[in-house]
């Protein structure tokens, strides 16, 4: 509470008093009171004004800042009209009203937002399913057909069935706990899987793929994993050097256990290297190699990652970019299993 | 005898195409076409695997599942474009062997058919293969020609497999480098020449030369 602001609006008050303590002396001056009895009375006048002026001053402070710490402790500040204790005082009661039509106001608001926002993504997700048949059936037709033209049409669904992938993702990242399901993976069979996903793209481009094959087991989600690999596939494919080649290798750091995804292609600058993550961040690359690119897959890589609590990180020396995701290992689990 | 498979989908492309894939690759398929007799055409059928869709008119895959369950044990394999883990679970929950997401990868479904069928009918598995007095042995790696034997690697075998399979037609480069990406092997068409002539090697050790011919500009054949 601002006190100068406070002391303005009792200006008037003091004045007021200030006008009868000098009709009173008057008054008693005319009708033969002495100096002394007047200045005491005045006194004891003074005390008990400025009393109850400073009691009042103190008690609105501390009731007021009460209310702003109950304010900053709530994490949904527009909530404060529910639980904050009816006032006492007329005018605040006025306020509170007021406030408590304003939060309302807003939770409606928020729900319909809310609702909108439930349906648009139930519909992105149904609607990705449904494409999902048709771009089976074109798939089916291409690889019974067998010649020049379909295998090139295979590339462009691969890479149709991707950015649908894409959009079901990013539809379900803000409410990953639905749809978790932890187990045991193999991670080579995920990248085995996410190699497959990408046959086509990566045997037209000539991309060499390298496998130093373990039996590195983790938990985690296999749908996930393997659509954080397809995007880091599609990366290195699109911004691939001369003679493009992945490699896929896993590795111990501590209690985690490392993946690496290692190519030789352009890099990443090193100015853009701490905002690759960002969402819609392009960079240098982005203007230069790829014209198509979005800024949202590695952004959604993260997020996910971010979700799973898989580390990701990304380092570039100059050329080819290493990729690591690394898993914890929770021994408590082998201990809970043995 | 070819293993029967009944496909249960309702899209008519996607059905018409999977029986040529399975058709095509040694299955006898057939599809359900009346779909408010799901159940008595299975059991007239009576197919040794069942490809099901999740989603279909006036029932769904996840009640089929149970109704079958309730007198069969069949493998069946969901195919569906529904890709949440509830979906997955309810499958497994009910009775199916596996679950596999549209648009699905035609070589990783034939492999789970194959896995499947294997393990229900184990009688079935086949160790090697022969063409004109050269056998390969499929479990041990080898190969084998007028009693003399020779070991081949990984990906040696991989692409003999490929051309036994293939035997007598012109196998292109791009298909047999496509079918090793399938098999987990990524060797692009450089390292495919190298192979091929390392196995040529071998066979040449064996007492075996022009096994393998080159069609120029077209591929390999036995």
């Amino acid at each position: 509470m601002n006190g100068k602001a406070y002391w303005k609006r009792k200006l008037l008050l003091l004045f007021l008093h200030f006008l009868c303590m000098i009709a009173l002396t008057l008054f008693l001056r005319a009708s033969g009171n002495s100096f002394d009895s007047i200045a005491l009375i005045l006194t004891v006048w003074l005390v008990v004004l400025v009393g109850y002026l400073w009691k009042s001053y103190r008690n609105r402070k501390s009731e007021l800042n009460k209310l702003l710490a109950l304010a900053e402790q709530l994490e949904e500040r527009y909530l404060i009209a529910e639980v904050m204790e009816r006032p006492e005082r007329a005018d605040d009661q006025v306020y509170y009203q007021i406030l408590k039509m304003a939060g309302k106001s807003m939770l409606e608001q928020i729900g319909a937002v809310k609702r909108e926002r439930t349906e648009y993504k139930d519909h992105i997700e149904q609607w990705v399913h449904e494409i999902k048949t048709p771009i089976t059936a074109m798939k089916l037709l291409c690889e019974n057909h067998r010649s020049n033209l379909t295998k090139e049409l295979l590339v462009e669904i691969e890479k149709t069935n991707r950015f649908t992938e894409q959009a079901l993702y990013y539809a379900r990242s803000e409410h990953t706990e639905k749809d978790y399901s932890v187990r045991e993976i193999r991670l080579f069979d995920v990248v085995h899987q996410a190699i497959a996903e990408n046959k086509y793209m990566l045997l037209q481009n000539g991309v060499n793929i390298e496998l130093q094959e373990t039996d590195d087991a983790v938990y985690s989600d296999e749908k996930w994993i393997c659509f954080i690999l397809n995007q880091l596939i599609v990366n290195s494919v699109k911004y691939r050097g001369p003679q493009p080649e992945i490699k896929f290798h896993t590795g111990r750091r501590g209690n985690d256990i490392v993946l690496y995804v290692q190519d030789n292609g352009i890099g990443i600058d090193s100015s853009d290297l701490p905002r690759i993550f960002e969402k819609g961040f392009t960079g240098k690359n982005g203007r230069s190699a790829a014209q198509d690119a979005t800024g949202i897959g590695l952004y959604l890589c993260k997020r996910l990652c971010d979700k799973l609590d898989i580390g990701l990180c990304a380092d570039s020396a100059g050329q080819g970019t290493t990729i690591q995701l690394s898993f914890h290992v929770n021994d408590f689990i082998h201990q809970v299993q043995d | 005898m070819k293993s029967k498979i009944l496909v249960i989908e309702d899209d008519p492309v996607i059905q018409a195409e999977l029986i040529t894939l399975l058709n095509g690759n040694g299955y006898k398929a057939s599809a359900v076409t009346d779909f408010s007799a799901t159940i008595q055409t299975i059991k007239s059928v009576q197919p040794h695997l069942i490809l099901l869709d999740i989603k279909l008119p006036q029932t769904n895959g996840f009640t089929l599942c149970s109704q079958i369950r309730s007198f069969s044990n069949i493998p069946i394999i969901f195919v569906t474009s529904c890709t949440t883990d509830m979906d997955e679970l309810n499958s497994i929950m009910l009775g199916g062997d596996a679950f596999i997401t549209k648009p699905y990868n035609t070589a990783i479904l034939l492999a789970r058919i194959a896995s499947l069928l294997k393990r229900a009918y184990p009688t079935k598995a086949q160790t090697s293969l022969a063409y004109q007095g050269t056998i390969l042995h499929l479990d041990s790696s080898r190969i084998e020609y007028a009693g003399q034997q020779a070991d081949l690697t990984k990906n040696e075998l991989k692409i003999l497999c490929y051309l036994f399979k293939h035997a007598g037609v012109i196998c292109a480069r791009a298909d047999i480098v496509e079918y090793l990406w399938d098999n987990q092997v990524y060797i692009d068409d450089n390292a495919l020449s190298v192979n091929i002539n390392r196995i040529r090697e071998k066979l040449a050790s064996i007492g075996l030369t022009d096994f393998i011919k080159t069609k120029h500009r077209q591929g390999y054949t036995l």
